[in-house]
């Protein structure tokens, strides 16, 4: 059952662009927006704004007719949830400084067609050039464009980035993203919350388990669902895995990007090993599917937990020779150190999460703030760096990795006798909203559900951790050469699936 | 740098080959001598995300670890349309990136085939209603294989590739 504490506010939207100065002030951050259609409800829209950074997390719901203010000038992170909210629902963020549409292109889209509305009637429009999408531009003698993507040369997701330069060093980056827009959200609304749930994972198929724990949070408080003990230490055990194998991967192609084949390959036959571990638990590679609302799908048998405990005893040995290696060699540091830097600053305006704002020196990680299963007994304290730069977020990981070891480990043989799940008959009550959240290999999964009166979903948003993070990249590339891009890209790993929804 | 050169003195590749991995060897090494039969040089295979949940994108990369390498059997994943034969596409065609993918294709020499991998390109899995995917692939290109599964594992993938080279022998 959800722990969070959510204190909830209603207000004016003057009054609370008026007063988003103090909660900034009072060290409070955006965890994300929400805006929902609930006209059929009370003839409003309302735009929900969640902040975290006082322990629980305060909720501001504003009224909206066709506008709202923008609060973008005050708080930059909110820049790209009102530019979302204006393609998806049509609702203007009055004094926003950059309008252009995000996820719905000109190039295929009609900009009067909003499908989040629930007045949409399911028409698409036809595949034609509606307008165009205006690129920032930087003028003068002797700077030039380079453009990249959206097809990269590599196995990656598609995005298209867009660097000025004068000489070698970046002078600006633009990203253009949502290529793989697949109107997730939409495509949950009037589903069950179970087959919700099989959506969800393929937001981003890499960090599955960890957003469908953000999800089931939710999910389970809404259907006021109490899971086993047993089944919150499995949910544990298999979100630590996760993370592992993800930062053993992120770990992989940084020594990859910077000309190191051999502990790469190393890293990624660690990598291998792990997902045949998971395939060994779950009968999946990547577990899909092994989480279910009330519980989870497989059980731990004393063969597996054995399994398990050797896979991770063997990453630590690996890990700390390849911690040992980074920190002692000069080639290695002198293409990590100073490169990228994201300043404390930066994070902060951002509202970053995850390793980018840990390594940026900001204690964020919801396992300690907005405590989730069993991780307020835990004892976890924030791995924190202040570097910046792609060292900070690479040394992060090899610690991190250490942390969920031993998380593990004292959960491994400690494992509570009981149920792995529990029944879910429970309607839940007409249009009541949860929230929920969990923190993935990239940074807090936030969720926020309502249920209509059918016990279906009304409306569900995802903030993934990379849609905060992305625009973050824009500031660590500056000055920086473009040689370097490929290695900062990698050293915040983030997803573009997850981003693009 | 003991790291390294604990690297470079206990081979793990070799380690990792005793392990058991035969099937994927026998695989291999048949596929190697079919593409050869065929093309008499490697197969280059340029990808295309059309919408995925990156899954797909992990399992093919996994193809070049050390477990996999698929490189010895000839086959590599080229950074440039102009230098690839198959196209493989992954992800269910959102409406964003139906172009670039087209343009991907259109840019590869013939002749060329396209091979999908994954539940989404055939079906366009849980998005196919969606408002923004226009997929299947075969509704716009013509598909030579399709691999399944979800996303579908290395050894599968593989056994795809042998699949492939047996349909191009018999035609």
């Amino acid at each position: 059952m959800n722990k969070i504490m959510l204190n909830k506010h209603n207000i004016g939207s003057s009054d609370f662009i008026n007063s988003a100065d103090n909660l900034k002030a009072s060290g409070k951050y955006l965890l994300g927006i929400a805006a929902s259609d609930e006209r059929t409800l009370n003839s409003k829209f309302n735009v929900k704004y969640f902040f975290g950074g006082g322990g629980g997390i305060e909720e501001y719901c504003v009224d909206a007719d066709e506008s709202f203010q923008s609060m973008s000038k005050i708080c930059p992170a909110a820049k790209m949830y009102e530019r979302e909210i204006y393609d998806l629902f049509g609702l203007l963020p009055s004094g926003h400084p950059d309008l252009r549409p995000l996820m719905l292109y000109p190039e295929n889209w009609d900009s009067s067609v909003h499908p989040l509305r629930k007045d949409y009637n399911n028409l698409i429009p036809d595949m034609k050039k509606y307008g165009e999408y205006k690129f920032k531009e930087i003028l003068g003698e002797g700077i030039f464009e380079v453009l990249v993507g959206p097809v990269h040369a590599g196995i990656i997701e598609p995005g298209h980035f867009r660097f000025s330069l004068a000489g070698e060093p970046v002078l600006q980056l633009e990203i253009r993203h949502f290529w793989k827009h697949r109107g997730i959200e939409k495509v949950c609304e009037g589903k069950d919350f179970k087959e919700t749930l099989d959506i969800i994972s393929k937001i981003s198929g890499d960090n599955n388990v960890n957003i469908a724990i953000g999800y089931l949070e939710a999910a389970e408080s809404i259907l006021n669902i109490q899971i086993t003990e047993r089944a919150e230490y499995i949910r544990v055990i298999l979100a630590e895995l996760e993370r592992i194998w993800n930062y053993v991967r992120d770990v992989a192609w940084i020594f990859m990007d910077i000309g190191f084949a051999l502990p790469a390959q190393n890293l990624f036959a660690l990598q291998e090993e792990f997902m045949r571990l998971n395939k060994n638990l779950s009968g999946h590679r990547f577990l899909f599917n092994s989480l279910t609302v009330g519980g989870v799908n497989l059980d731990l048998d004393s063969a597996k937990l054995k399994a398990i405990q050797e896979a991770v005893e063997k990453v630590e040995n690996i890990i700390k020779d390849c911690e040992e290696f980074i920190l002692n060699s000069s080639t290695v540091l002198d293409r990590l150190e100073f490169t990228g830097k994201i300043n404390h600053k930066t994070a902060e305006e951002l509202s970053l999460c995850g390793i980018s704002a840990r390594a940026s020196g900001l204690p964020r990680d919801s396992r300690i703030e907005f405590p989730y299963l069993i991780y307020d007994k835990l004892n976890l304290k924030p791995v924190l760096h202040d570097g910046g730069d792609v060292f900070a977020r690479t040394v992060l990981r090899i610690k991190e990795i250490y942390v969920s070891k031993k998380i593990i480990e004292g959960l491994l043989f400690n494992l509570p006798e009981g149920d792995i799940a529990v029944a879910c008959g429970n309607k839940p009550e007409a249009y009541k909203y949860a929230i929920g959240n969990s923190e993935t290999s990239r940074g807090n999964a936030f969720f926020y559900i309502m249920a209509d009166d059918n016990g279906k979903i009304f409306r569900l948003k995802y903030i993934d951790p990379s849609f905060r993070i992305w625009p973050s990249i824009q500031y660590g590339v500056l000055g920086n050469i473009i040689a370097d891009f490929p290695l900062i890209n990698k050293s915040l790993n983030l997803s573009y699936s997850g981003n693009d929804m | 740098m003991s790291f390294l050169s604990k690297l470079l003195f206990k081979n793990k590749t070799q380690e990792i080959g005793a392990a058991g991995i035969g099937s994927i060897l026998i695989k291999g090494e048949e596929l190697k001598r079919s593409i050869n039969g065929v093309f008499g040089r490697s197969l280059f295979v340029r990808l295309v995300d059309s919408g995925s949940c990156n899954a797909c994108e992990n399992e093919l990369a996994a193809l070049s670890n050390p477990y996999y390498d698929l490189e010895r059997f000839g086959i590599k994943f080229v950074a440039s349309p102009k230098h690839a034969d198959v196209l493989i596409i992954t992800g269910c065609v959102t409406r964003n990136m139906l172009n670039p993918m087209l343009k991907t294709y259109e840019n590869i020499p013939s002749p060329k085939f396209v091979i999908t991998a994954g539940d989404c390109p055939e079906t366009g899995g849980p998005f196919k209603d969606s408002y923004s995917v226009c997929g299947p692939v075969s509704k716009y290109l013509n598909v030579a294989l399709h691999i399944n599964g979800c996303p579908p594992e290395p050894e599968t993938i593989i056994s795809g590739f042998l699949k492939f080279m047996d349909m191009l022998k018999a035609s």
